[in-house]
């Protein structure tokens, strides 16, 4: 009987995976990837512990981003103290306006019309990285290109029509679309060669490439700047993530050797009527 | 001083039957001495209501139940109140697992005929806990004003109007406004902490006096009332303390280390315990691309768009948790238990398993041609395992049930 009941299971589970696999190849079909243009989104990884890395992307966020994107739900005090940066430097710093307090909200420093010249009011970053993800943030800020047909002559791969300018440009440089010749690939994953033995090539569209010369920083030191940027935004979203992640060894470890001592107990006790 | 102390114990103990009750429902409460891990999500979903009544308590004090600063308020508790963030976690990763432990545990009724005579009093007091909870689960994810709240009510409240007469005018009278404000947070806000759970807790407390009136069943469906010693205690039956609260004990265990994994590494789930729409602030005016309801609610979102019809839609995802309150007329089998009735017991189950779980991923999904397909073949398979029950039931062989367990 109870292998009838297992044969049983076995099947269902078996159907169900089948199903899910089927559905799952359906959903990348037909519903294109959040990063639209791009492609996969870049993968990004946070590191809330490296509070350098946070330090810098919030001293970015401040120099590049604060001045139309206000961070209204987090408070200026609460960042200097998690970035651990005294207050006094942190005021000194990256805090223009004199009379703002630690305790105040980052509430920006857009005037009410701001909506009359990009379009739409620069939203709220606050939670953006929880909404947006980290990986569409980080893939985002790294896929503006030259486009003249656009109201700032710049487009984005990730958000095409995007409202905001390339406020980075100076150090990212000018990014632009262009075509390459790339090997074509044969069926079983390698290049593709004629009968000479050289490689087939095939002019393929939609690369990003910065001019040479034009910007500030190299294209790995942009890539750090970004990363920065993108790990402030995801502490920033949730300040008490790294704390969450810390305390939770704890917890589950503590229930872990709750649900040992608790089962040995039961075992002992289960010997009075199981004999 | 002891004494004295137990000089009062009899005092109250004579004027109100604390001992008796103690003893009667707790400590000598006799359960099956054979059970298995099936029979532990009814313990399991205590403690989730606990979990959930206690961080709702604490959830309500800086909450602020205002169109202008619902949302903000919630961002207030995960950054400004000291440990907010674990309170709110636990009531939304709480709010998944119950329903979670819920559904195993109405499983577990259907698979060992939880609800057969006497039954069934017990298994419809179930059925209006999980009515109610769907209630309070939809009216609780409006209050943080997200997105996903506030498009997700729409969806809901409009299904109102799809009734014929009456249904403009009760839309209206359920929102309070003619569009989701903070008029319809605020009362969602009363119905959710206030009305509800009082409603829940009667419930649950009707359901367990049901219970241990008629006695808790086993997975052989024995009837372990038969074999009775001198005293009148089941022979096959063990005292409900320590032997079952250390059994619950084990559970609760691995319960709470799954819930402290998912509520510190995973508290969004995925998107699934809370969607990532939900952290934009609700406005009319933007549409999320995909709206989804939360994973609990999903087989029958999917019934209610698998039918091109809005009142259709309507009867049949209603249907599809009214058709629980029957069941035990249902069911004209003379065993209780799926180990054993016959193999269309067993295969009816199994096809209601796995078009449940197709239809809750369904439900989470876009529509496409071929989903839409499938989940009218699954809302066709959910319906024929209730309705043919009595046919499949009373028609098969079914095997000896032992004397004892």
């Amino acid at each position: 009987m109870i292998s009838m009941l297992n044969c049983f299971q076995i099947i269902s589970k078996g159907i169900v995976l089948s199903i899910l696999l089927f559905f799952f190849n359906e959903i990348y079909a037909a519903e294109g990837g959040p990063c639209k243009d791009y492609g996969e989104c870049d993968k990004f990884q946070y590191s809330l512990n490296d509070i350098e890395s946070l330090q810098r992307g919030a001293s970015t966020y401040i120099n590049y981003c604060y001045g139309c994107h206000s961070l209204k739900y987090s408070r200026w005090g609460r960042v200097a103290k998690d970035l651990q940066i005294p207050e006094d430097i942190f005021f000194e710093n990256l805090v223009f306006d004199k009379s703002i307090k630690p305790g105040d909200l980052m509430v920006g420093a857009m005037p009410e019309d701001s909506a009359n010249w990009f379009g739409v009011e620069p939203p709220d970053l606050t939670l953006v990285s929880r909404y947006k993800g980290d990986d569409w943030i980080y893939s985002y800020l790294r896929a503006y290109y030259e486009d003249s047909s656009k109201q700032y002559g710049v487009n984005n791969l990730v958000y095409p029509g995007t409202a905001m300018p390339n406020v980075l440009m100076s150090l990212q440089g000018n990014q632009q679309l262009i075509c390459k010749d790339v090997p074509l690939l044969a069926k079983n994953g390698g290049e593709k060669r004629d009968d000479f033995g050289n490689t087939i090539f095939k002019e393929k569209c939609g690369f990003l490439e910065v001019q040479e010369g034009t910007g500030i920083l190299t294209r790995e030191e942009f890539d750090t700047l970004i990363y920065d940027l993108t790990n402030f935004l995801v502490y920033v979203g949730e300040p008490s993530k790294a704390t969450r992640e810390r305390i939770g060894w704890y917890v589950v470890f503590y229930f872990l050797i709750f649900t040992a001592l608790s089962s040995l107990l039961y075992r002992e006790y289960h010997k009075d009527y199981n004999k | 001083m002891t004494e004295i102390a137990g000089k009062l114990f009899t005092w109250i103990n004579t004027r109100l039957p604390i001992v008796n009750t103690f003893e009667r429902h707790l400590s000598k409460h006799p359960v099956p001495s054979k059970v298995n891990f099936w029979y532990l999500f009814g313990a399991l979903a205590a403690v989730t209501l606990i979990i959930q009544v206690v961080t709702g308590i604490w959830l309500i004090m800086p909450y602020s139940n205002t169109e202008e600063q619902a949302f903000s308020s919630i961002e207030y508790i995960m950054r400004d109140v000291d440990y907010g963030w674990v309170i709110r976690y636990m009531h939304t990763t709480g709010a998944s697992l119950f329903f979670a432990v819920v559904y195993l545990h109405m499983f577990r009724g259907l698979l060992y005929g939880s609800y057969q005579k006497p039954k069934e009093l017990v298994w419809i007091f179930g059925c209006t806990i999980y009515l109610a909870m769907m209630a309070e689960g939809f009216l609780g994810y409006v209050l943080p004003y997200g997105q996903m709240s506030y498009w997700g009510a729409q969806v809901i409240i409009s299904l109102f109007g799809a009734i014929p007469y009456i249904g403009e005018s009760l839309e209206l009278w359920v929102r309070g406004d003619y569009y989701i404000s903070g008029i319809t947070v605020s009362r969602f806000f009363a119905l959710h902490v206030v009305a509800l759970p009082l409603v829940l807790i009667a419930l649950v407390f009707l359901h367990l006096v049901a219970l241990h009136e008629v006695g808790a069943g086993n997975p052989e469906g024995v009837d372990i009332e038969e074999h009775l010693d001198d005293d009148g205690v089941p022979l096959d039956s063990v005292p409900f303390f320590p032997y079952k609260v250390l059994n619950a004990l084990v559970a609760i265990g691995v319960f709470m280390t799954v819930f402290s994994i998912i509520m510190f590494f995973f508290p969004e789930g995925g998107g699934y315990f809370i969607e990532m729409a939900n952290f934009q602030e609700a406005n009319p005016l933007v549409t999320p691309d995909h709206i989804a309801p939360v994973w609990y609610y999903a087989p029958f979102y999917t019934m209610l768009r698998a039918i091109p019809d809005p009142l259709g839609g309507l009867i049949v995802m209603a249907s599809a948790v009214a058709i629980f309150f029957i069941v035990p007329w249902l069911d004209r089998s003379k065993v209780a238990s799926i180990r054993y009735k016959g193999i269309y017991s067993k295969i009816a189950i199994t096809m209601f398993g796995v078009s449940f779980l197709t239809l809750g991923y369904l439900g989470t999904v876009g529509v496409t041609e071929v989903r839409k397909t499938m989940s009218v073949i699954c809302t066709i398979i959910y319906f024929a395992y209730f309705l043919l029950m009595p046919i499949y039931t009373k028609y098969e062989t079914t095997k000896e049930v032992p004397e004892r367990l």
